[in-house]
């Protein structure tokens, strides 16, 4: 799980795509599954997330992101079917338009959260603050403080799997198989967890401040972000995506 | 008590970190396990208290195999001490952080007894018990996650860097806690320790690592004067042995200051009789 986030180097296409068009592509494919109502196409997309996957050289990443939604899907795919009451019964209380309906619900899920989660681990979140800052024009600051916070999320995980390690050690039972439990004897570790955080982001700042963070604006970056044809191509590749769905 | 047989182990599927690593350690000795940085101690130290399951060998403690074992079950007989205190504080008191981990433990003791350990514990370290850890110094942090430690008297105490962060006085002052222990009850010390001076002054036995690798296992005296291992291994000796090594015939057994000064004046009165 923790490895998601993390960055693949890499020169594949998508690599060479400027930060911001890689995240407007995934943007793109987002929005074309909550326009699209056509079951197909919904189907066609999951497909574009997978091809995204493959170009991007981090086909196994999606393959495992794809295993990791499908038992939330499954999930929610029974619910589904459980409580849409119209259309024709198929089976038991099952009805063909629940069926349709819980598979459009279940493959928006997956389509919208792949191409995001993909796009991130082939960008380096301070390229993709640098481009949003030099070409978005976006305050320095408000970029650094999201960069930070995406930053943070899996040395936070880290640190989570590290305090309960350290209390099983301690005779607090994690290492049962009872999940429930489990959640009810993590809640009380949030408090370290917090309190390092909290600690973690003053010492930041602090750093931060003697590096002279007040002193940065658009134009410190040293890295230029410029727009290529494939960019062009790309954005292309998005209205194409978005005008299918509307059409279909 | 503790036995690791060709044991391995790697983070993620291709490095691995500890490679065919073997030894025995009897109840009621006190190791230390050294190493550079990254040399593998402190996966080591969690391959023996079940933390990491090996990927090849086995670990057995009081033999029973740990990936058969639960950590938690196994928490009443091994204490481990983390190289990051934070990780160990949980409560918002030193008291109730100390009877935190021996409520979990000691299940059957009462309350009473419970208590009674926890003021015990509170004054050999000179707490009060309402400080609140988290706005405790590093150092003091450490002392109390040591202190939730040899609170439960366990039968082996895996100690991962405790007296880093610490100053000279309490440094000695906890080590000399710890040796009581092992003197007394018997209790068997892993400890991991950069500062040699403390492995020398308290430690019987060194096991010395480099890249996951077990070069050297013996006792500390010897391993101190294998200077050909400890390059290997990028250490140093304690400043004490290198001169006493460099003194020569009379003094090669001074590794502590306590027996340079024996051995000073064991020279001078031999002197002083005209030998
Ligand atoms: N959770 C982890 N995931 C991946 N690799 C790790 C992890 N923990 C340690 N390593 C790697 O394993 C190697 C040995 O780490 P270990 O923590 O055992 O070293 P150490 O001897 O305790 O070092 P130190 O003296 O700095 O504490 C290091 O190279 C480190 O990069
Ligand atoms: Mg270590």
């Amino acid at each position: 799980m923790k490895d998601l986030f993390q960055y693949t180097a890499g020169d594949s296409v998508i690599h060479k795509l400027n930060p911001l068009t890689r995240i407007l592509l995934a943007v793109a494919v987002c929005a074309a599954a909550f326009v699209s109502d056509n079951l197909y196409y919904l189907v066609g997309l999951l497909c574009f997330d997978m091809l995204l996957g493959l170009l991007a050289g981090v086909f196994g990443k999606a393959l495992s992101l794809l295993k990791g939604l499908l038992k939330i899907s499954i999930f929610l795919f029974i619910l589904q079917i459980l409580f849409v009451r119209k259309g024709n019964r198929v089976f038991w209380i099952i009805t063909d338009q629940g069926l349709i309906l819980a598979a459009k619900v279940v493959l928006r899920l997956m389509i919208a959260c792949i191409p995001l989660a993909l796009m991130l681990a082939v960008t380096q979140i301070s390229d993709l603050a640098n481009a949003l800052v030099q070409v978005a024009h976006v305050p320095y600051k408000y970029a650094f403080t999201v960069t930070t916070a995406i930053r943070f999320i899996p040395q936070f995980m880290e640190e989570m799997a590290d305090i309960m390690e350290a209390q099983t050690a301690r005779g607090v039972e994690f290492d049962t198989k009872n999940g429930l439990k489990k959640i009810g004897m993590m809640l009380p570790l949030c408090v370290p967890l917090l309190v390092t955080s909290v600690r973690r982001t003053d010492a930041a700042a602090a750093a931060a401040e003697a590096r002279g963070f007040e002193l940065r604006n658009r134009t410190s970056g040293y890295k230029k972000y410029p727009f290529h044809w494939c960019d062009l191509l790309a954005v292309l590749v998005c209205a194409a995506l978005i005008a299918g769905a509307v059409i279909i | 008590m503790i036995l690791l047989e060709n044991v391995s182990f790697g983070y993620g599927d291709d490095s691995s970190t500890v490679r065919d690593i073997s030894f025995h350690i009897e109840r009621g000795e006190f190791a230390a396990i050294l190493g550079a940085n990254g040399a593998g101690k402190t996966t080591t130290a969690k391959l023996i208290d079940g933390l990491l399951k090996p990927t090849k060998g086995r670990v057995l403690i009081n033999g029973l195999d740990t990936a058969k074992t639960r950590v938690s079950e196994r928490a009443r007989h091994v204490g481990y001490l983390f190289q990051n205190p934070d990780r160990q504080i949980c409560k918002n008191t030193v008291r109730e952080e100390i009877a935190f981990g021996l409520t979990a433990v000691w299940q059957n003791a009462g309350e009473d007894a419970i208590a009674r350990r926890v003021d015990e514990v509170l004054e050999s370290f000179g707490f009060s018990g309402d400080e609140e850890p988290f706005s405790l110094s590093r150092g003091e942090r450490q002392r109390v996650a040591l202190a939730s430690v040899i609170a439960i008297r366990p039968e082996i105490m895996i100690l991962d860097e405790p007296t880093t962060g610490l100053d000279y006085r309490e440094c000695t002052h906890i080590m000399d806690t710890i040796k009581t222990m092992n003197e007394e009850q018997k209790t068997t010390v892993v400890m991991v320790c950069h500062d040699m001076e403390v492995v020398a002054s308290y430690a019987t036995r060194a096991l010395v690592m480099a890249g996951g690798h077990l070069l050297g296992d013996g006792p500390v005296k010897t391993i101190f004067r294998d200077q050909e291992l400890l390059k290997r291994a990028s250490l140093l000796p304690p400043q004490i042995v290198e001169l006493a090594l460099r003194l020569g015939p009379g003094f090669e057994n001074a590794d502590t200051v306590e027996e340079m000064t024996e051995a000073v004046s064991a020279r001078a009165k031999r002197k002083g009789a005209g030998v």
